[in-house]
């Protein structure tokens, strides 16, 4: 018999993939794979780590090619197009410069990260798993990159984003977030990242995210979400692959996975805080509220989904999972309502949300948003219509492990804010939450390092004493901040579509691009 | 519960006292009235008198709100939870205002 | 907890192209329990007990080969666990 011309899907996995590992003669296994003890997480076999997609390098190529294809044809017409007069709004925009300041140099940590796996996991399975994941985030910082600086022609707040990141008050959060995870161990960044952000929270960003762009006339954005979405369905592949393969190499892992799961549910859950406001404010035309999004891609898809099938190994719902559920009524509210009175530090610019948004807000959060919210965005109106702007003289308390302003409430309580502290070697840390505490008192040599904004500007570290001195700082320019209402962008907008003349729709000069 | 690392893991607190000098961290948080977001945070003298952060401080961030008024809105004061009724020029430190304590006030 | 009174559901979110028409409708025929969302952009596929995908069935209505790899080009999302992919098949279910 002839042999088969083809290998099965199986059969080439198995060839390409594991087959070209060999064993090492010249050092031991703990000389060339140093950082998988340390954690003590106990892995007694690495070949029974599974890769469902059963990628091989050469299949993983061949289709990451399509859809760089697929995308920059899409980059293509838009630019053709004059696409960026599609939008339904300018102000749309403002969750792209959120996304582009606060989750694009995440996507290059990610690729950093993944390539450090990639080389000190020891099984071949992992490594090219990790390998994958690690240019698959190169590509999606890259795309993000390339596809929002269409924007940065026409727009403001666009310029500045790599540097932001690193400066600016809100930007902590996510930059501080990554921080913790990079620092941690392999296993441990593999529960952070690839479990409990990929897995469990990821649809809650990508998802509404996309849609929020299809529904916003932002075909750009929307491809490359989706683009790099169909690379996130293999990264939830991995980080349930690494979490189901910690759990039955060891009963001692469990409940090292366990703590790791409730601490990386909360930290990922209080970045989201930010997406809440997104959705429910800061898109123009509205695509769910971030409370149903909550309910369908997590009650709905982990709690209800999930957590039953990891219950065989002895996981539980994450710790504080309740606070999280009891917020949802709360949370999009209370984070914007603070963006507001804080964007004149912010690389985006906020609004008294308008009366449709408001009818539409009501019917979402029928419990609480006419009676907690409407009463506050009517005072900040009665300021706007007596000639003023609602903006907070002062800095915020912060939180020590998040990084947010200490803007949440009490469990059970939406009109008083949760006061968490502790003492720690005779100084005194600040929570926002019972699960921030909690994080903090488990490691807390980690987290007194913490770089919070607010601290910094007081020590002197952020440019200067004054406002002008530290938004100078953060390479804000005019428009970039504050309102809304009258600011560059929104009248170039109006003047690009009272006219007809092509001519007059050239590019406005945008300061200092 | 100690960090597990690769080796010693010692690090000072990046927000600790001495890196104010003779100043200090001090939150403010008008409790109950949601028109603020959140606490303050403010960097002050330990020596400040209670009227120079009432004025300095205090009522320039209230006068924010647009039903504040310094004249006729009056508070009860704790600081760190215990209940304190603040005289004019005592200082900060002898009200018991430590780093990054927390100076709580609700309106009468 | 809430998942005791709910059916365990699976799901996959698939990008709304010509092509993968072909796709979803494939896995409507072959997958009778499952529900069909259309949301902006994407099409949410959704079953109480397993979502499968047959290479047969999706070549049959897309009228050429089609290699189970191709699905990455498809899907946005899933929630479920991937027991297997193989040539011929994809299926989406909880382990346990």
């Amino acid at each position: 018999m002839a042999a088969p011309r083809k290998l099965s899907m199986k059969q080439r996995y198995a060839a390409l993939t594991r087959d070209l590992d060999w064993d090492l003669s010249y050092v031991d296994e703990d000389t060339a794979y140093p950082y998988t003890s340390f954690e003590g997480i106990k892995i007694h076999d690495w070949s029974k780590w599974e890769d469902p997609f059963r990628l091989t390098i050469d299949a993983y190529m061949k289709y990451q090619a399509e859809k760089d294809k697929r995308l920059y044809a899409v980059l293509d017409s838009f630019a053709q197009g004059q696409g960026h007069l599609q939008l339904t709004d300018p102000s749309y925009l403002n969750a792209m410069k959120l996304f582009l300041q606060g989750v694009t140099p995440l996507e290059y940590q990610a690729h950093r990260n993944f390539a450090y796996l990639a080389r000190f996991l020891n099984g071949p399975g992992p490594r090219f798993a990790a390998l994958c994941q690690s240019q698959d985030e190169l590509r999606h910082a890259q795309t993000e990159i390339h596809t929002l600086s269409n924007y940065n022609k026409y727009y403001q707040g666009f310029h500045s984003w790599n540097h932001q990141h690193d400066r600016v008050w809100y930007l902590s959060v996510p930059k501080s977030y990554f921080d913790d995870a990079v620092t941690a161990g392999p296993f441990e960044f593999l529960i952070a990242i690839g479990f409990s952000f990929e897995y469990l929270l990821t649809n809650l960003l990508f998802v509404p995210f996309m849609s929020g762009a299809s529904f916003n006339g932002d075909l750009p954005t929307m491809t490359f979400g989706f683009s790099a979405q169909s690379d996130e369905s293999r990264h939830m592949t991995l980080g349930l692959e690494a979490i189901k393969f910690m759990l039955e190499q060891d009963p001692d892992n469990v409940p090292i996975v366990q703590a790791w799961i409730d601490k990386w549910f909360w930290r990922g859950y209080r970045l989201l805080a930010l997406v809440s406001q997104m959705l429910d404010y800061m898109l123009p035309r509205k695509v769910m509220s971030w409370k149903e999004a909550f309910e369908l891609y997590f009650e709905e898809q982990m709690l209800g989904g999930l957590f039953p099938d990891l219950a065989y190994y002895g996981i539980t719902p994450p710790r504080h999972v309740e606070h999280a559920i009891a917020e949802k009524e709360v949370l999009s509210h209370q984070v914007y309502w603070t963006l507001y009175q804080f964007s004149f530090a912010a690389g985006f610019t906020t609004t008294v949300p308008s009366e449709d948004a408001q009818k539409w807000l009501a019917e979402q959060y029928p419990q609480t948003f006419e009676k907690l919210y409407k009463p506050l965005w009517d005072k900040a109106s009665a300021v706007v219509d007596n000639g003023g702007r609602y903006f907070y003289q002062g800095l915020p308390q912060l939180c020590q492990v998040c990084q947010v302003p200490m803007l949440f409430t009490e469990p059970g309580d939406p009109t008083t804010i949760c006061q968490r502290h502790t003492e720690f070697e005779g100084e005194r840390y600040d929570f926002c939450s019972d699960g921030c505490q909690w994080i903090f008192e488990r490691e807390p040599e980690k987290y007194v390092q913490a770089w919070l904004p607010v601290h910094q500007i007081y020590q002197g570290n952020c440019g200067g004493p004054t406002v002008p001195d530290v938004l100078a700082w953060y390479k804000l320019q005019p428009g970039d901040n504050g309102e809304i209402a009258g600011n560059v962008e929104q009248t170039a907008w109006e003047a690009w579509h009272a006219t007809s003349s092509a001519e007059e729709q050239a590019p406005a000069p945008v300061a200092g691009n | 519960m100690a960090v597990r690392s690769i080796g010693e893991y010692k690090f000072p607190s990046r927000s600790r006292q001495e890196l104010y000098g003779d100043d200090q961290l001090v939150h403010l948080w008008w409790k109950g009235n949601l028109w603020f977001c959140a606490a303050a945070c403010f960097r002050a003298p330990k020596a400040m008198s209670w009227n120079d952060f009432v004025a300095g401080m205090v009522n320039p961030l209230f006068s924010c709100d647009p039903d504040f008024d310094a004249a006729t809105t009056t508070f009860t004061w704790t600081v760190d939870d215990k209940p304190v009724s603040p005289a004019g020029d005592e200082s900060l430190e002898a009200l018991g205002v430590g780093h990054k304590s927390l100076i709580t006030c609700v309106a009468a | 907890m809430t998942q005791s009174t709910r059916a365990r559901q699976v799901g996959v979110d698939i990008q709304e192209t010509e092509e993968n028409r072909a796709v979803v409708e494939a896995i409507e025929a072959d997958n009778a329990d499952c529900a069909v969302r259309h949301m902006p952009g994407l099409v949410r596929i959704t079953s109480p007990t397993r979502i499968v995908v047959n290479r047969e069935s999706v070549e049959q209505r897309l009228g050429r080969e089609w290699e189970t790899h191709e699905f990455q080009l498809a899907i946005v999302s899933y929630f479920g666990h991937i027991a297997e992919w193989d040539d011929d098949q994809i299926l989406i279910q909880w382990d346990h």
